[in-house]
């Protein structure tokens, strides 16, 4: 299959009337590492979730391709599919299902009815991409994400995208939360996938992250927009200075207090 | 629910159902039908018993019962051929193991025609399930009939089945009684698939002796209006009693459950857990009530109700009640009802799952627990892959 290409014009999303992605372009393609770092409250996750269509999140304007195909016209499944990961921040808990029962199903799903994997041939694959991750092999058959650690769980997103192997992959501050192994051991998992037929976007606050994996592209996101884009180093100037030396540059005020 | 616009039994139908029946057992049918005289239609606030297809006593069919897997030794066998045969077995038993409550019991008892008899002699011990099926032809009215008898120390587990044909819609007033004498075991399981015209009023009694351990396993997923009361005497002391039930409505499908454990032994256990799915319009009434006797000390009463709604348009009723009138006692109960959590669906869409795959898992995680209490693993696939298809978009 051809380099996939993942390509957001004039991208505008709001939640309860009020817009919060205000615009925004972006376009990632297969090898390449996109990160997009920002303070508090500017929109990433609710940037990112709404590309892969949350409901609750309202899509204003823009367009959305990949590999050409209208991603806005999908139903979410369907996004899955068409090969878009979003590793989230906060992943939801699935009582009574284990972790090996969804992502089998995850699978087979992309398969054609008559034609499912076989058993043994996936929890062979599946225990080897766990002991890649240092994933305890119990968690195969834990309930997805039900008494995980915030730690775990993110570890446990990586797990899902190893499997489901997307053509291009939206990561939300998977190294949240992470210790320091942890992050190499994801950053690993991440770096194993990176090829011409997978492309990556990492949303983080930290440099760290990024010395395992290596961004092609570095973007600052505020107030809903791209308002920097560059290589690698603005990563690292960032980390070294915050961001309000950016705000001043661009003459963006200061935003209102967050609340926590 | 006016009982004179009813029509009720009388004695000309009994004579006409049981032409060449034993004196004794004709003898009961009529003081059922005196009794009918003085009890009212099972209270419901939710459900129009009084409109039900039921409540109205016609002149019984006959259902057809197949049987699979009896073993040497234990009987299983039309009702009527086994009080020709087997008198002496039944003749304790048949249409007395718990007190009438109300009208439809002693309508039941009255009328009741077709049915099996199953004996498992005691110290036998079965090691595959036994099998009936009720078969239920397109309409009419029928009354059938189940008696179980375990001897003492005996194990048994009987698989139940209900089912009928395409667009079929009888109306059933049936009744089930199982004996668990001294120190038996038994699994009583039940699957309710019938067509959705259906209506049905079930009435289950069960008396269990001393050590005794009785198990049910009822599954309702037809029937256009089931109502279905369930009732274990747990006489004999240190005796147990489980329920595992699980239903799934659909359209406008109502169900109406009263589960009952009744301690009257001492060290008794009783723990009813229920798991309910509902979507389209459904409704489901269900009542759960654990009545600990005087002297019944030492005894524990669970009752675990869970219902998960997958649309917006069903509804669920949850009544758990406790009466107790004894302090060397623990009991609780513990119910809920819930919509699917969106983010779970959305969860799990995010990664490639239709929506009805991700509603059809999020039921099997939600059946989860209470499949894995259960022994059989065959009941266990068949509950799972029942549930698996009533999903619906
Ligand atoms: N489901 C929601 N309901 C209400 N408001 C929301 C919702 N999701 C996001 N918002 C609001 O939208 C704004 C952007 O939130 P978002 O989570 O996208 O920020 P973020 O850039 O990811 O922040 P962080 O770095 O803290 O993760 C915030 O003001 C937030 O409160
Ligand atoms: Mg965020």
């Amino acid at each position: 299959m051809a380099r996939p290409v993942l390509d957001i014009r004039g991208f505008r999303v709001g939640i309860e009337g009020r817009e919060i992605v205000k615009g925004l372009d972006l376009t990632v393609r297969g090898g390449e590492v996109h990160a997009i770092m920002g303070p508090n409250g500017t929109g990433k996750s609710t940037f990112a979730s709404a590309l892969m269509g949350h409901p609750a999140y309202e899509v204003l304007s823009g367009t959305v391709t990949l590999d050409g195909r209208d991603v806005l016209e999908m139903a979410v499944d369907e996004r899955a599919r068409a090969g878009l990961f979003l590793a989230m921040q906060y992943p939801a808990e699935i009582s009574g299902v284990s972790n090996a029962n969804f992502l089998r199903t995850a699978l087979n799903a992309r398969r054609e009815e008559n034609d499912p994997v076989p058993v043994l041939k996936f929890h062979k694959e599946l225990k080897e991409k766990m002991a890649g991750l240092s994933i305890d092999p119990t968690f195969a058959e834990r309930y997805v994400n039900e008494g995980f650690s915030g730690g775990e769980k993110k570890r446990n997103e990586i797990l899902q995208m190893a499997v489901l192997q997307p053509r291009i992959a939206i990561l939300d501050e998977i190294d949240s939360g992470l210790d320091i192994d942890a992050v190499k051991v994801v950053a690993q998992g991440v770096n194993d996938m990176l090829s011409e037929n997978f492309g990556v976007l990492i949303i983080t606050h930290y440099q760290r992250i990024l010395n395992y994996i290596h961004p092609t592209n570095v973007h600052v996101m505020m107030q809903g927009r791209i308002v920097r884009s560059s290589g690698p180093e603005l990563a690292e100037q960032l980390e070294a200075r915050g961001y309000d030396w950016l705000r001043q540059e661009l003459g963006i005020e200061e935003p209102l207090p967050q609340e926590a | 629910m006016a009982s004179d616009t009813l029509t009720l039994a009388t004695r000309a139908q009994i004579e006409a159902i049981a032409p060449t029946e034993p004196r004794w057992l004709l003898d009961r049918r009529i003081a059922a039908l005196e009794e009918s005289a003085s009890l009212q239609l099972p209270m419901s606030k939710q459900t129009k018993i009084g409109e039900a297809a039921f409540v109205q006593a016609d002149a019984p069919k006959l259902p057809q019962v197949t049987f699979e897997g009896a073993p040497q030794g234990v009987i299983l066998m039309d009702l009527d051929q086994a009080v020709r045969e087997h008198a002496d077995l039944l003749q304790p038993y048949l249409l007395q193991v718990a007190e009438r409550q109300n009208l439809l019991h002693a309508q039941h008892a009255a009328l009741t025609k077709g049915g099996f008899f199953c004996y498992v002699p005691k110290d036998q011990e079965l090691t595959e399930p036994v099998r009936a099926t009720f078969h239920f032809p397109k309409d009419g009215y029928y009354t059938p009939h189940v008696l179980l008898v375990a001897g003492e120390r005996s194990r048994c587990d009987l698989i139940v089945e209900l089912v009928g044909v395409d667009g079929g819609a009888p109306a059933i007033n049936g009744g089930v009684e199982v004996v668990v004498s001294d120190g038996a075991q038994v699994q009583y399981i039940e699957f309710q698939r019938l067509p959705g015209k259906a209506q049905g009023h079930w009435s289950r009694r069960a008396a269990v002796g001393r050590d005794g351990k009785l198990t049910w396993i009822l599954n309702d997923v037809g029937a256009r209006l089931q109502v279905a009361d369930t009732r274990t005497e747990l006489r004999g002391d240190g005796s147990d009693s489980r329920v595992f039930a699980t239903f799934f409505g659909g359209r406008r499908q109502h169900f109406d459950f009263r589960h009952i454990a009744v301690h009257v032994g001492q060290h008794t256990t009783s723990d009813t857990e229920a798991r309910g799915v509902l979507q389209g319009k459904a409704r489901a009434v269900y009542n759960a009530n654990t009545i600990i006797r005087p002297h019944a000390t030492g005894t524990s009463g669970w009752q675990h109700e869970h219902t998960l709604m997958l649309s917006e348009t069903a509804r669920a009723d949850l009544v758990p009640e406790l009466e107790i009138d004894e302090w060397d006692v623990k009991a609780g109960h513990a119910a809920s009802a819930g919509p699917v959590d969106p983010m779970q669906l959305y969860f799990m869409m995010a990664r490639g799952i239709s929506e009805i795959e991700a509603r059809r898992l999020i039921v099997f995680g939600f059946l989860s627990s209470l499949l894995d209490s259960i022994p059989l693993e065959s009941v266990r696939e068949q509950i799972a892959q029942i549930f698996h298809e009533k999903v619906e978009a």
